[in-house]
């Protein structure tokens, strides 16, 4: 079986990362279209090709596709032609589009399997040009809020969602929420990611906090979805209410003005730490120190770091937004707030933080048990083969 | 008197508070020239200089474009030229920089000035000098971006502003003392003059003898500084207390898809209207069948549309942000509620609907009157013609 991984770049996000190693483990042919911007390690069942995106390069790269492709169905190529050349996206888009399309109808897979949403959107040719089927991953922005705000991609959706033969949703939530733009529910298959050995084998200690510091933690890019600004309100609470904590937020990218505006408060300032992002083992240090993590997210698919945090066994509080309470019991492996309300969440901070050690104990081990159990990296492997296996038979 | 006025671009017609200063000034007798930045393609009946492009054709187009406007600057205005070359090197700047700098100020060295003003404070930044090497004054105005926010992300970016700066206007006390906090010195003169409203623009509107259904309305920006999302957190409790409403937000901007989405997430989809940009006679015609008005700001410098609203005689809901401390009287002319509460908005919001008439009346009554008595367009006009007026070099 050959399975086409599209995102558009290589190597992709984490996710995908893991998603293309796991199933090329498990024999499945995976084939890579883009552009590669680094050197990656893949296992022998995974074949890049690699499209440069501008300049000679490109424009030697289409001649010698165009070739192959004039010789093997001259047809489909004329077909190909007209397609990509009609609108009015500029030429230099179109050769880059062109350039992109040319390997995959020479090396046409069994199943394209396209990872973002909105590329049902910018290159809807590749359902008249590819006779092979489609597979589409449901993540994040791309169904929960973009289409809220694009009138034209909701409409792609309506469109598209049901020439796609399978779809793959990251939680219960989402596949809901792809069904209102015409999902196929019976075409949907939830597959949950997998938390890697490395958050799985080791278990952080309850930490003994002498000083009386709880020590909180937040993990995840700048991005208004993410709610931190939430979470500073909920530390102002905190601080009202006498509590002595310290937070840290570690993030990617540049600080948003929204955030620097609210840290611009002396009593913020001195219990808040920003830090930028950092290589996985560092940030697994940085939680192993950590009394409990808190997501105050308004959106996620699921988050990963939530997993890895409960794989690790440190407590989590999470705000109830996309598919979080399929991986938290409330009270039971973890901690559920409704969303977009500070008070709720400094309330439950304060709670976990007062908690008898041995009933946090028993949150933990339920919060491992679970991650084992439901978020592995052997149930991904097995979902991902028994879906595109179920695409290929439909 | 001649005044050089520096802007992003000429203001347009909807653009009050420049028009009616300009205006003010021309009849005071005050010749006015603007100068605006390079893309500027709007209208005016005034003098306009445009800045020379900092950005355009290939290298060779941009390398010959600054020969050609730098020869100019030292062929017509060497004395100019050469002062701010000086003053530049003396700040420490490098030969590229100064010449930089030349070149950004070159549109307005051939005019003879006695002030030069910048409308907005991040329009002094790299032309610092530009006064004092024409030999004329240089005063700044004070708006809320200027100090709330881009500060933020250049700390310590006014420094030279503040050193060259020989008077500063300012539309709220609140924006000037934090300009103190960030070095601004407190002797630097400095006047408050507030945006002014033409109240005959914005009618009073009727208050309804009772209020089952508020319909309630926000004008702003889109952006996150307006903290939209405390009304919309505070409109999903009054739907939850079984409060039927009706509220639009009039506006545009870069968080539109994150305020959709709170609305969309809370289930308010059929009681909140993203209504877009609107023009003042839209607005106008909203705020004559609105009965609450909300301000649920992070910050701001002061608050135009808070003004408006009080002049149309709206119950106005605002947080305790700076800069409308000193637009509200709070519980004579609104409400103030701590930001980001929105528990608190959302008692207020109840509180207003239970208001008998007679109260809600005074309510109305007060707000526009202040605005007629206290936010006058003339009176603007007389205190800009006295601000530049009594303007000083510092000493």
């Amino acid at each position: 079986m050959r399975v086409a991984i599209y995102s558009g770049n290589i190597p992709s996000t984490t996710f995908i990362e893991n998603l293309i190693k796991n199933i090329s483990s498990s024999g499945i042919k995976v084939l890579l279209f883009g552009k590669k911007f680094r050197e990656v390690k893949y296992n022998e069942n995974v074949e890049i090709l690699d499209t440069p995106d501008s300049g000679l390069e490109l424009l030697f790269f289409i001649i010698k596709e165009s070739v192959k492709s004039i010789f093997r169905n001259p047809a489909k190529y004329l077909k190909t032609l007209r397609k990509i050349f009609t609108g009015d996206r500029g030429f230099k888009n179109k050769l880059k589009e062109l350039g992109m399309m040319l390997p995959i109808i020479n090396n046409q897979p069994d199943i394209f399997h396209i990872q973002w949403g909105k590329t049902l959107q910018k290159n809807p040719y590749l359902f008249e040009l590819l006779s092979c089927r489609f597979a589409l991953s449901l993540r994040g922005a791309h169904i929960n809020y973009s289409p809220l705000n694009d009138n034209a991609l909701a409409e792609s959706y309506r469109k598209y969602f049901p020439v796609i033969d399978g779809f793959h949703a990251v939680s219960e939530a989402i596949s809901a929420e792809a069904q209102k733009y015409g999902a196929d529910s019976k075409k949907i298959k939830v597959i949950y990611s997998g938390v890697s050995d490395e958050f799985r084998n080791v278990k952080a200690e309850i930490r003994s906090d002498d000083s009386g510091m709880l020590k909180i933690i937040s993990i995840g890019r700048y991005h208004w979805k993410k709610g931190y600004h939430y979470a500073l309100d909920a530390m102002k609470i905190l601080i009202k209410n006498g509590q002595e904590f310290k937070y840290t937020i570690v993030a990617q990218g540049e600080v948003p003005e929204e955030i620097l505006f609210m840290l611009d408060d002396d009593e913020l300032k001195s219990r808040v730490e920003l830090k930028s992002g950092m290589p996985h083992e560092m940030l697994m240090k940085e939680l192993s120190e950590s009394d409990m993590l808190i997501l105050p997210s308004v959106e996620e698919g699921i988050a990963n770091v939530v997993l890895e945090s409960m794989a690790l066994g440190i407590p989590v509080i999470s705000t109830d937004c996309g598919g979080m309470n399929e991986a938290i019991s409330d009270g039971i492996d973890g901690f559920i707030v409704k969303v977009r309300d500070p008070e709720l969440l400094a309330e439950k901070i304060t709670e976990l933080s007062n908690m008898k050690t041995d009933i946090k104990e028993k949150i933990i081990l339920n919060a491992r048990n679970k991650i084992k159990e439901k978020f592995s990296n052997e149930n991904l492997k097995k979902g991902f083969v028994d879906f595109y296996a179920s695409i290929l038979k439909a | 008197m001649r005044i050089g006025l520096v802007l992003p671009e000429a203001p347009q017609y909807s653009e009050t508070f420049f028009n009616l200063k300009i205006q003010g000034l021309k009849e005071s007798g005050f010749d006015v020239i603007l100068f605006t930045g390079s893309k500027n393609k709007k209208k005016s009946d005034l003098e306009i200089r445009s800045a020379y492009p900092v950005r355009k054709g290939n290298v060779f187009i941009q390398a010959f474009l600054y020969a050609y406007v730098l020869m100019k600057s030292f062929l017509f205005s060497p004395k100019r030229t050469l002062n701010l070359l000086k003053l530049e090197s003396e700040d420490g700047k490098n030969f590229k920089e100064c010449l930089k700098s030349v070149y950004i100020n070159a549109h307005i060295f051939p005019e003879d000035i006695d002030i030069l003003h910048f409308g907005f404070t991040t329009m002094a930044l790299k032309r610092e000098n530009t006064a004092k090497s024409m030999n004329a004054l240089m005063s700044v105005s004070f708006r809320g971006y200027d100090i709330n926010i881009y500060p933020l992300k250049n700390p310590g970016c006014y420094k030279k502003v503040w050193e060259n700066t020989d008077k500063v206007h300012t539309i709220s006390e609140y924006l000037r003392g934090k300009a103190v906090k960030y070095g601004l010195s407190e002797n630097t003169p400095y006047k408050k003059i507030t945006p002014a409203v033409d109240p005959d623009k914005f009618p009073q509107s009727e208050i309804r003898k009772e209020i089952s259904v508020p319909v309630i309305l926000t004008v702003g920006r889109l952006n996150w500084i307006k903290n939209y999302e405390t009304a919309i957190s505070a409109m999903k409790m009054l739907a939850d207390d079984g409060v039927n409403f009706k509220y639009t937000i009039v506006g545009e901007g870069p968080e539109t898809e994150r305020l959709k989405f709170a609305v969309y997430q809370l289930g308010l989809r059929d009681k909140i209207i993203f209504a877009g940009k609107k023009s003042h006679d839209e607005v106008k015609d909203l705020m004559s069948k609105t009965d609450i008005y909300l301000q649920p700001s992070f910050e701001e410098g002061f608050c135009v549309s808070v003004l408006e609203a009080q002049a149309a005689g709206l119950m106005c809901i605002v947080s305790d942000a700076e800069g409308l401390k000193e637009n509200i009287i709070d519980g004579k002319t609104g409400w103030i509620i701590a930001k980001r509460d929105f528990r608190s908005f959302k008692n207020k919001i109840k509180d207003v609907m239970e208001m008998n008439y007679e109260r809600r009346k005074e309510i109305s009554d007060n707000a526009r009157s202040r605005i007629i008595n206290e936010f006058k367009a003339e009176e603007q006009k007389k205190y800009f013609k006295e601000f530049f007026e009594t303007m000083t070099k510092k000493a």
